[in-house]
Parts: structure tokens; sequence; C-alpha cells
């Protein structure tokens, strides 16, 4: 009995530290996107990772529409990536006539940044990354 | 003729502008629906596919953005600039030293003029089909040899023209000069179900009927189909029944026939048809 108690605290002392880093990591990008969604030109963010996400859009009407484009625009940088050499890839725009969309990865987590036409995505990299 | 002239133009132009900027590695053109219209030397075709093929949910998706205008991919060691000119897209790889101002300024420039000066020259080119030059067609030999004829055929339509008008008339009707076929450039989409026969292909009916007009009202029945790896059959081919291909400038096949050329769906291949 006393020894099963034992096994159990030790995989909790190994667990936790990685899970509390990611956990970190995660929620201070959270906390960045939700400070950046505030700014004047910004229309939400998804913000993705293997075990979770979180959407935070102005119009709720675009989100699936907007989820595939971001997931789109970063798995073809990633084949862009392969078939020019590129490396790794730093970020993506995508430009349209109305909105724009910034989409880079931070550790394992996939950010996809809606802006309208003219806001300036520049400082919005240099707080993300 | 057309085509050669476009062909011959924008790869000049393309070619040039890496004369200019050595920074720019690799340059090409394509349409909306996936179709290459020009690429640089050093651009394989398949890699050009490959490339529309990667931002084919991009562009799906584009209305949500309201359709794309600029694209740019910054990797470590170069970026990749898509900027849309009229109905066509300019892709331009660069390394990771290259001015992004100077390239943009003379990308920017230079090709939106040669496009502007060539639709003035001629339009119908870039609104039909692609101008990539062309794998010699199989039935090349056969029209140009029904070509050489011609020549006594013209001088003896002169001398004859007086006495025997009807004998001309034969003449010329028995061994017509066929236009070199039209290649078009198509996506691959499955084409499935318990009642599609498994030697047909289904395209554009535009794409049909744009074929028959070449032909004077030919049936088109027969299409060869080429890969960018060289392979190539041919099929019969019927018209797209399923509206939602239409007009996208897609190719539905059955299994069988992507196995023979070892493609599959989202891959382009070159069609044109069989006249026999």
């Amino acid at each position: 009995m006393v020894k099963k108690k034992k096994d159990s605290q030790e995989i909790t002392t190994l667990t936790e530290p990685i899970a509390t880093e990611e956990a970190i990591s995660t929620n201070d990008l959270r906390t960045n996107l939700e400070e950046i969604k505030t700014w004047d030109g910004v229309i939400g963010y998804i913000l993705r990772n293997t075990t979770s996400a979180a959407i935070d859009l102005n119009d709720p009407t675009k989100i699936i529409d907007y989820a595939i484009l971001s997931s789109s625009a970063l798995e073809a940088s990633e084949e862009l990536s392969k078939l020019f050499n590129l490396g790794k890839i730093k970020n993506i725009i995508v430009e349209g006539k109305e909105t724009k969309v910034l989409s880079l990865t931070v550790g394992e987590n996939r950010i996809s940044i809606f802006l309208e036409k003219q806001a300036d995505y520049e400082k919005i990299l240099k707080k993300l990354q | 003729m057309d085509n050669e002239v476009y062909s011959f133009a924008l790869k000049s132009a393309l070619d040039e502008i890496r004369n200019i900027c050595p920074d720019i590695t690799n340059t090409f053109i394509f349409k909306e629906n996936g179709e290459i219209i020009i690429g640089d030397e050093a651009t394989p075709e398949k890699t050009m596919a490959q490339v529309v093929d990667a931002f084919d949910g991009v562009f799906e998706k584009a209305n949500a953005i309201g359709n794309i205008e600029c694209i740019t991919v910054d990797g470590n060691n170069g970026k990749v600039n898509i900027s849309c000119l009229n109905d066509l897209y300019f892709v331009t790889v660069t390394s990771k030293k290259a001015d992004i101002n100077y390239v943009n300024t003379v990308t920017h420039v230079l090709i939106p003029t040669i496009l502007r000066l060539l639709e003035k020259i001629c339009p119908a080119p870039l609104n039909n089909t692609s101008i990539l030059p062309e794998t010699k067609p199989e039935t090349k030999l056969d029209l140009q040899a029904e070509t050489e004829e011609p020549e006594p055929l013209t001088e003896t339509k002169e001398e004859d023209k007086i006495e025997e008008p009807e004998e001309k008339e034969t003449e010329i009707k028995s061994e017509p000069l066929l236009p070199e076929p039209q290649t078009h450039q198509l996506m691959v989409e499955n084409l499935g179900g318990l009642l599609a026969p498994s030697d047909t292909v289904r395209i554009d009916s535009v794409i049909l009927s744009q074929w028959e007009d070449q032909y004077e009202g030919r049936k088109i029945e027969e299409i060869e189909i080429e890969t960018f790896d060289g392979k190539s059959t041919r099929c019969k081919v019927k018209p797209i029944k399923n509206a939602k291909y239409e007009g996208k400038g897609t190719i539905q096949m059955p299994e069988k026939i992507q196995e023979t050329l070892e493609i599959k769906k989202g891959e382009l291949v070159r069609a044109k048809p069989v006249i026999e």
C-alpha cells in the first residue's frame, strides 16, 4: 500500500515540471495574443498546439474559413521550405483585399493573427518573437 | 504563333529578372485555377506544380479575406513571394541576402508592364491556355507530313484554277491542314462510382467545345494525357457532370488511369485531343 503511494508521487514529481513549462509558454503566448487583440486593426487570432486551441475572432461566422485558411497557409509554407530549401519558416503573410493573416509557429504553437488591411504586423512579430 | 510570342516574351522577362537580380532564384507565373503559364529556366515544371498544389487550400478559402493579393513566406534561408497581377499569380523565390525592395521594384514594374503589353498585342493566349513550352506531340510528325504536301498543292491549285475548279476543291478537302492540338493543364480529381467506366475521364465541356471548334466541329472522343514525369496514356473523354468541378480546370479521372499514370488527386497533367 505504502509502496504504491510512493510510485504515484514519483510520477507526479517527474511530469509536473514539463507540464508547467508548456503551460507557461502557451499561457504567455495567450496573454500576449489577448493584448495584441486589443491593438488597432487586429480582428482576432487562432492559437493551436497538439493539445488545445484558442480562438478569439470578432466575427464568429468566419471561424471555420479562417481556421482552414491559416492551417493551409502554414502547411503550404512547410512544403515551400522543402521545395526551395528555405530553412525554418519564420512567418507567412497572406494578404487579401480586405484582410491579411500573419501566421507563425512558436515552439509547438501555431499562431494566426487576422488583421485589417492597413494594420502593421511588424509590431506584432516583435511582440511574439 | 501567338503562344510562341507570349512564351518567348514572358520567359525572356523572367530570365532577365534573374539576370538583373541574381538573388532571385526562381520565378514563374500561374493562374488561380492552377494552370501554370510560364516559368524561368531554373524552375522545373514539377516544382511549379507542387507549389501550386501546396496553395490549393489557401486559394479555396481566399474568399474569406477578399481573395489573395499577395503571399509572403519568410524562411531563414530565403523568401517566397506570390503576387496577384490581374488574374495571374507571379511567384518569386529569393535568397536571404536579397534586397527585397529592389526585387519588388523590378518585379512589380517589369512583369505587369510586359503582361499589359502582351494583353494589348494579343489577349487570347493568357485567356485560353498555358503557354508553357509543350512536349512534342506524337501526332506532330503526321501533321508535318501533311503540311509538307500543300506547297505543290497550292501551285497546282493556281494552274488548275480555270480549267478544273471542282477537282481542286476535292483535293483540298482530302488533305486538310489540322492545327496543332491545343494543350490544357488540368488538375486531377477522383472519379468513382459503380457506373463510372474505368477508361473514361471527364473534363470541362468548355474545353471540349474549344477543341471541337478548333477541329471544325469534329467530336472529341479521345484525349491524350501526359504527366510532368513524361508518362502518357490515351483514354475516352466525356464532359464533367458534377457542377462542383466545372470551370475549375480539373480532370476527373478513374483510379485505374491514375495508377497507369502514377499520379494522384491534386496533381497536374496536360491533356490534348486525339484527332485521327
